[in-house]
């Protein structure tokens, strides 16, 4: 009898949850959530009057850095981890296929990065709140896409760890995470600086990982209305195409890969 | 049935700007259902390369192994099977009984049939009432321990073990002796590779003998004991001839 992929994800990922519990790793996020509140008290003995927007902003861009650099470090560790203690052996001795262990180590990852994250959010929110600075509903759909968009890295970052050594994993996951807000922007200056062709910046631009995209934090700090349903459902094929892809990229390697 | 079926196994590691290094060499041997077999080598000599190979953790270079007739590689053949690494680290955040779920689990036991046998295994290699002590707080016997009771876990019937008393105490290789012996008279395989060539004395019907890579050796305990005074001669003769004959063929 083959153990199918849900029995697989589900078992991994309770025992990586068990394992952040004990390793205390959560209590990076308990201290950078202590630094929130901190922050936000200053805010408040000064006071925020005509400051809303800019308080918004640094909340956001702080919730926006935090989840970002803890999705990279939590995905980055997960193969490589059991490689380097050995425990993939055990592991692996079982009757699960290699693409079954990459997908269970996916949503190990993604379950612990989107708990951190909406709970920094969380924090966040009900900080703003004590300022006296309601968020309007977008923020509902920022904290939808924001978790797309962590399910999305987690997979570009566990794929890289079957290819990259963890050091030059994270390096590049965080170069890739912060600075695809900049692709857009150098591709057009390609364009109109060198000359180079459109269809050369568009493939370009379609192949480059795109972070940036699940990031509406500029939208909820300036009170949008919400934006139509249809451009999230989009944003979910995109998260679910290219996602998929860097799986499978990953599996390809490590269904081949001598481990240890 | 055959258990294990190796067919001219080549096992080679890339190195860079270097040829690579060949750790198994044409290797042919099979082992049949029922049978306890030692896999018996100096150090490099491909033991372990062999045995990852068995698992398949590493691809073949040439060749092919099969376990009950399926493709190593394959998670159907590793069903039946029960492993034990050459070093049994297992994860410092959990305890034995979390780690034997977790495998349990992957070897697709469930609830109260699973909850059951954990308790039996933890208690078979004398580490029950350690079950709920984190592992990063068990020596090293016991953790060796630990990985004996995974390896048991579900209806296995081969078990494959990489340097099976490694860290043991001499109470605990009795009691693993006893342990493989019961698991031997319900049926299972065994097949393990040890240094320690009393173990191997105690258990084995058949023993393989591996040097650089080859099979240069395969006898029945009982035409050991018939030509040699211990188990320990005939390993140094045979490790000995065979580094002759391999020196005579590379000079031929």
């Amino acid at each position: 009898m083959r153990v199918s992929t849900w029995q697989v994800c589900r078992s991994l990922a309770m025992v990586g949850l068990l394992e952040t519990v004990r390793r205390k790793d959560l209590y990076v996020v308990l201290i950078l959530t202590m630094l929130m509140v901190l922050g936000a008290s200053a805010f408040r003995i000064f006071g925020v009057s005509g400051l809303e927007i800019f308080v918004k902003d640094v909340a956001f861009l702080t919730i926006g850095v935090l989840s970002t650099v803890l999705t990279v470090l939590i995905a980055a560790r997960q193969l490589p981890d059991e490689v380097q203690r050995r425990t993939i052996y055990p592991l692996l001795a079982r009757p699960i296929a290699r693409g079954q262990l990459l997908f269970g180590k996916w949503l190990t990852a993604f379950v612990m990065a989107g708990v951190s994250f909406v709970f920094l959010a969380g924090t966040a929110y009900a900080l703003l709140l004590l300022l006296g600075i309601p968020l309007k509903p977008i923020f509902g759909q920022y904290l939808l896409l924001k978790l797309l968009g962590i399910g999305w890295l987690c997979a570009l970052v566990v794929a890289l760890s079957v290819y990259l050594t963890p050091a030059a994993n994270i390096t590049l996951s965080l170069i890739l995470a912060f600075g695809s807000g900049l692709f857009g922007r150098l591709l057009l200056m390609a364009h109109w600086e060198r000359g180079v062709s459109a269809l050369g910046i568009n493939w370009l631009y379609g192949v480059l990982p795109h972070y940036d995209l699940f990031d509406m934090s500029q939208k909820v700090v300036y009170d949008w209305s919400p934006v139509p349903w249809w451009v999230l459902g989009a944003m979910g094929l995109y998260a679910l195409a290219s996602g998929g892809l860097y799986l499978l990229l990953g599996w390809l390697r490590l269904r081949k890969q001598v481990l240890g | 049935m055959l258990a294990i079926e190796v067919h001219d196994l080549v096992v080679e590691y890339r190195q860079p700007l270097r040829p690579p290094l060949r750790a198994v060499d044409r290797l042919s041997f099979c082992v049949r259902e029922g049978e306890i077999v030692g896999f018996l080598g100096v150090n490099g000599a491909g033991k372990s390369s062999t045995i990852k190979a068995l698992m398949g953790f590493q691809p073949p270079t040439a060749g092919e192994a099969r376990l009950f007739g399926q493709p190593a590689t394959s998670a159907l053949a590793r069903q039946l099977v029960g492993f034990l690494p050459e070093t049994a680290l297992y994860s410092p955040y959990l305890t034995p009984y979390e780690t034997m779920r977790l495998y349990g689990e992957l070897q697709g036991l469930r609830g109260r049939t699973l909850h059951a046998q954990i308790e039996a295994l933890l208690e078979a290699v004398g580490i029950a009432p350690k079950m709920h002590t984190l592992n990063r707080q068990l020596s090293k016997g016991m953790l060796q321990r630990l990985g004996i009771a995974q390896a048991l876990l579900g209806d296995t019937r081969l078990l494959i073990l990489d340097e099976v008393s490694s860290g043991l105490d001499p109470v605990g290789r009795r009691e693993l002796r006893d342990l493989l012996k019961a698991q031997h008279a319900r049926g299972a395989t065994i097949f393990f590779s040890s240094h320690e060539l009393g173990e191997v004395a105690n258990l084995c019907d058949r023993v393989l003998i591996i040097h650089r890579g080859r099979l240069i050796a395969e006898h029945t305990l009982s035409e050991i004991s018939s030509r040699f005074e211990s188990l320990e001669d005939y390993f140094i003769c045979t490790v000995q001839h065979g580094v002759d004959a391999l020196l005579e063929e590379v000079a031929a």
